[in-house]
Order: C-alpha cells, then structure tokens, then sequence
C-alpha cells in the first residue's frame, strides 16, 4: 500500500534507515536542542544568575507557548492530510468570548460551559471538513471563509466589547472551579496550561502511532486517489481531522481565556500562522503525508525559547520578526534536502 | 525506532518543564510594593522597559519617539521597547521577560486593562515602579497612570460640531474605531452628550473604520452612496478622517463637507498637518504622555520622590488658526 513509504514518521524498521534520514526527521528536536543551548550562552546575566534558565522564565516560556502548541498539534493533524486550518485563531476568539460569556453573563456552571464551547468548536471544524470532503472546495478557502464566521459570531455573541471575567459564586461571577484552570501554576511551579498541551500532545503522540485512524490519515496525506481506491473512508478521515483541529482550537481559547481574565473577539489575531510556523519548523511536509506531533511539539517550543531569548536581549521587535522569518525558511529549506525514504 | 519516539517528544516537552522546577529564585518584595526602594538617586543606572501595546500605529509610535527622545536628557536612564502588535498574551509575555531582566521601572500602555491587570500588579508587588500610559488597568496596583481623558475629547469635538460647524443644524455621520476597543466607546459617549446641546444636529450613520485610513475610505464610500446628504464627517481619529476626506473626494464631493478628527499628531502625515492644509477642519489633541511619563520616572528614580496617582491631560482644539505654531512648538527641532 502506498501509506508505508508515504508514511516515514511513524517509522519504518530502523535498520533501512540511514543516520542522515534520523538527523532530518528531528531537525526540530535538535533545532530546539541548538536554540535552547544557544539562548544559554547570550542570556543576560544578573549577579551571576542566568536569567534565560531562572525557574520563573522557562515557566513563562512553556506558558507563552502552550497556547500556540494546542493549536498546532490539530493543525499538524490537517496539514498531514494535505490540507490547512486558517480559522484556527478566530475560532480561539470564538472559544473564549464562548466561555466568558455563558459563565459571566448567562451563569452557566463551568462544566457545561467548557462542554459547549468545545462542542461549537467540534461542530466548527467538522463542517469545515465537510465542505472539503464532500463539496470540494480547497481547504484554504473553506476556512479562509471559516476565519470570517468565526470572528463574526465572536463579535456578535460578545456584543463586539471584551467581556470581563470575575470570578466567585454570585452572578455576573464565573465560578471558581474555572479560576482553578487559570491559577498559573501547579504546584507552584508548572503552568496549568503546559499541563494541558502537553497531555494534548501525549494523547496525539499516541493516538498516531496506535489507532488504524492515523494509517488512513497518512494515507489520505500520502496519496488521496491512491489510499480512495485501496478503500480508506477518504471523506470520514477529513471531516475528523478537521473536527479534531477545531475542538483543540476551540481548548486553546478556553486556555487564552482564564490566562487573560477576559473573552475578546479580537483574541488570537494571526496564530493560525504561528500555529504553522510550528508545524512546518517541526518537519512536516506541506504537501501532506509526512510529518509528526513530537515535531510540531519542539517546533513551539522553539519558536516560543527564540521569543524569549530576543525579548530578554531587547532585540528590536522588527529584527525579532526577521529572524523569526529566516527560521522558518530554514527550517523550510532542510526539509528540501531531506533525503526521501 | 519506534520505542524512541514518544520518549523523545516527552522530553521535549518535559525537559523545559522540569527545568522549570528546578531552581527556584523569586525575588521578594523588600519594602513596600512600588514604593521608590529603586531610588539610588543621580548616580545611579536604570533600565527602564517600555511595553507598547502596538507599534503599528503612529500614535503609539509617536509615544515610543517621545519617551525616546525625552530620556536621551537623563544619562542615567536606559530605556528598551517591547511590541505587543495588539496580542495580550503577548504584552503579558513582554511584561513577564522585564520582570525576569530585573528592570527598575517598568512603563506600560496596555492594549486592554482587564488581561494585563494581574501581569502589571505581579511587577509592583516585585518592587517596580509601574507607570501606566492612556489605556489604564484596573485596581490600584501600579504606581500612577497617566492619559488623557477620552470622554471629555469626544465631548470636545461634539460641541465643535454642534456650535462652531452645524449651528444651523446638520446631518453627521460618525466613523467609529475597532469595535471592542475602550477608546472607541469613550469618545463615542462623550460626543452623544457634546451634540445634545443642538437637537438639529442628526448623526444620520456611523460606521467602523477600525482606526484605519483605508477602512475609514472604503467605509465612507458606502456611506456617501448610501446618504445624498452629509454635512460633518466625525471620526475616531484622523487617519480614518483623512480616509473619509479621499473618499469625498474621488466623488467629487468633499467640499460639500466638513471633517473633524482626533489625536492631532504632530508628523508630517498626521492631523495638525491636515488641518493646516485643510483637508481637515479640526481635530483635538490626544497627548502621547511620552514626554510626561519620563518625568514621572525621573522623580521616581533620581528625585526618591513620589508621582500622583493619576495624571489626566488635557485635550486641544486645533484649528485652522493655531495648527501651524502649534505644530512648530511640538516639533522644535524641524
């Protein structure tokens, strides 16, 4: 079947594999690896202390990252098919106006309220996935076109104003359950939000080497007409991958959410393109068919250590967008050399 | 091969997590929280981190020139900028790399109050001195906020309106900004209660330009179509005035109108200069504070003294008759 050979990131038998394929396929693990320890060496230092790897600031630098790193992990799932996610951000906005909203103003409890908007975010993508499966239309533009509605049931649900979120047991008052989910660490130490995405990450790490779903994603990624005729459900495979990226876009928002004590309809302007930024630095192919989660997890983090090594060195935020730019041509052009199994 | 995948992204992502747990280092507050305990007087060096909550306006890029150019004046003060281009996650994220760079003070003009609250209260209660420009948070966690008054600007330009351009009455139409944004509704209200002065002065459309010059365009495009009579274009700020005035213009209607704007910023592409040549008939200043909030931290720091809590500065009606000096006067070197 085709979906083996188009399917190298799950892992053919090692021994047909030569040192440089191993190399290539975690660039970004090494790419993160380099970045880290080239973050150490220009950290500024402050009575001997270097700050880049004081406790506090890699918190922040996984709490700054976990948000991009959900999204990412669902649109690693759809660029593997051959596909893209551009309503990811605006769905996030969606989300977050969704639970600000249904807990402040309509004094829904906390579980309902996260079902709900987890659900419109399901539902979101599914339809997305439906108009690419069965009407045709190119992915880019279904949810080119996605990005709009989105943004335009935010601002009409939030009545176009941030909606503030208090919290306690009285109405207008999210309840304090959900303030849990925003404390900032666990443990006094790790983000709740790191928790998330890197139980999100685990789960899809998982999830792809496992279910026979993921054979039938590579395969649709690999080839469409090809895994069609071998009778992998081409039409179901989409639609779930597509429900799946919008129910973890629609995760992040809940995140973007209690982190920022607010739902705004302007939330999560441009990190559809973050997300991607992430995924491709991670090593997986835009064409689709080739690629993998624990990538697209370092391809973050990456990102999220190069933002804050520019930031604590004060690097113009114009020279910082250059070189984040640089990175992911990079990071794009090792991909082309990358020797094909 | 397959054994070693999942070790590995688990480590990738456990490795900056257990790093985290690692060693510890909060700083406690000593004193006082925002208290002057960074006071070290004249002699001292000071690293001051400016946190713009966007850059791509010229507004907030005038403010950046102004804080600038005011601390080239004090030796002492080294002062760096961070960009939030309106994220504010992001802005949190640039207020959190300051606090672990240890900065003495920390100036920050939000994008919005209620996400930046806890982030800008966390670096008080670390001791630093906050100093909060145009958009405040909310509580009292910061050591003084200064801005001006966005209420009493529209207020301002209303009664232009009602008194000095319509006082025969008139259609209006009112080009708002982002939709969601505190400023937006601000000068909204307070320009409802300017015109109510005069009952025959109608806002007959408003629209959202986003703060925009090529959204306040393609907005009054539509708006001209849509009213064969207007007689005052209202806008949030100028760059959408200056839209609305091209638009006018390119269906040959722009001397049938009036255009007002607000923000009034002394460059060569904003509103004083399009007063001055006039394509607009007024507009209202909306100080950068830039000038202020480097005063403020010069007291902090080299005087040991204290700053009030809230600083508001008052708006100016430019027009036709004080466009050209006042715009010399902020500009002095050309």
């Amino acid at each position: 079947m085709t979906d083996v050979q188009d399917r190298p990131a799950v892992g053919a038998p090692a021994g047909q594999r030569s040192v440089a394929a191993t190399l290539f396929r975690f660039q970004s693990v090494f790419g993160l690896i380099a970045v880290f320890v080239a973050a150490i060496i220009f950290s500024p230092r402050k009575n001997g202390e270097i700050l880049f790897i004081s406790a506090d600031n890699l918190a922040n630098v996984v709490r700054a990252v976990s948000e991009i790193g959900i999204i990412a992990v669902g649109m690693t799932f759809v660029i593997l098919i051959g596909g893209i996610d551009l309503s990811v951000g605006a769905v996030l906005g969606l989300a977050a106006v969704g639970s600000a909203v249904l807990m402040v103003e309509n004094d829904w409890g906390f579980l309902p309220s996260v079902v709900l908007v987890l659900a419109i975010g399901l539902v979101f993508g599914a339809l997305q996935g439906i108009a690419t499966a069965m009407i045709g239309i190119q992915s880019f533009i279904v949810t080119l076109a996605g990005l709009q509605i989105a943004r335009g049931l935010a601002r009409i649900w939030s009545g176009g104003q941030g909606v503030a979120i208090a919290y306690g047991n009285g109405p207008n008052e999210a309840p304090a359950s959900f303030a849990l989910l925003g404390e900032r660490t666990f443990g006094g130490l790790v983000p709740i939000p790191v928790i998330i995405f890197a139980v999100v990450a685990a789960a899809a790490v998982v999830f792809l080497r496992v279910s026979a779903f993921a054979r039938h994603l590579y395969a649709v990624g690999g080839n469409e007409k090809a895994a069609r005729l071998s009778g992998v459900p081409v039409v179901r495979v989409k639609v779930a991958v597509f429900a799946i990226c919008g129910l973890l876009a629609s995760l992040a928002g809940i995140v973007h959410a209690v982190q920022l004590n607010q739902g705004s309809p302007n939330d999560g302007i441009g990190y559809e393109l973050d997300a991607i930024a992430a995924v491709v630095i991670g090593g997986t192919s835009l064409a689709g068919g080739r690629g993998s989660v624990a990538g697209t997890v370092a391809g973050a983090l990456l990102l999220g250590v190069l933002n804050n090594i520019l930031a604590l060195n004060n690097i113009d935020s114009n020279i910082q967008l250059l070189i984040k730019g640089l990175v992911i041509v990079a990071a794009a052009a090792l991909q082309r050399l990358r020797p094909t199994s | 091969m397959r054994s070693v995948r999942i070790p590995l992204a688990a480590a990738a992502v456990a490795a900056l997590v257990l790093a985290g747990c690692g060693t510890t280092s909060e700083r406690t507050a000593g004193s006082s929280p925002g208290a002057s305990k960074s006071c070290k007087g004249a002699d001292g060096k000071y690293t001051i981190g400016m946190s713009q909550a966007n850059v791509a306006e010229p507004y907030r890029q005038r403010m950046d020139d102004d804080i600038k150019n005011a601390a080239k004046d004090v030796p002492q003060f080294d002062v760096k900028f961070a960009d939030a281009a309106q994220d504010n996650a992001k802005q949190v994220a640039d207020v959190e790399n300051y606090i672990t760079q240890q900065i003495d003070l920390l100036i920050i003009s939000p994008n919005e109050a209620k996400p930046l609250t806890a982030v800008v209260k966390k670096a008080y209660d670390k001791g630093i001195p906050v100093i909060v420009l145009d958009r405040k948070v909310e509580g009292d966690a910061y050591t003084g906020f200064i801005g001006g008054d966005n209420v009493q600007i529209g207020r301002e330009a209303g009664k232009y309106i009602a008194e000095k351009l319509l006082p025969q009455g008139g259609n209006v139409v009112e080009l708002k900004g982002l939709a969601g944004a505190t400023p937006q509704a601000e000068r909204h209200e307070g320009f409802v209660e300017g015109i109510k002065g005069n009952p025959k002065v109608k806002v007959i459309a408003s629209a959202s330009g986003d703060w925009l010059r090529e959204k306040g365009q393609s907005q009054m495009d539509a708006l001209l179509k849509a009213n064969p009579k207007i007689d005052v274009v209202f806008s949030h700020n100028d760059p959408m005035a200056e839209g609305a005035y091209l638009a006018a213009k390119a269906v040959g209607r722009e001397k049938q109108m009036k255009f007002t704007g607000i923000d009034a910023l002394p460059i060569p592409s904003g509103g004083i200069k399009a007063v001055e040549q006039g394509r607009l008939s007024a507009t209202f200043t909306y100080p950068t504070n830039g000038k202020e909030a480097i005063a403020a931290a010069k007291k902090l720091l080299i005087d040991c003294g204290t700053i009030p809590k809230t600083q508001t500065l008052p708006t100016r009606l430019i027009d036709p008759s004080n466009a050209a000096k006042i715009y010399a006067e902020e500009n002095p070197n050309g």
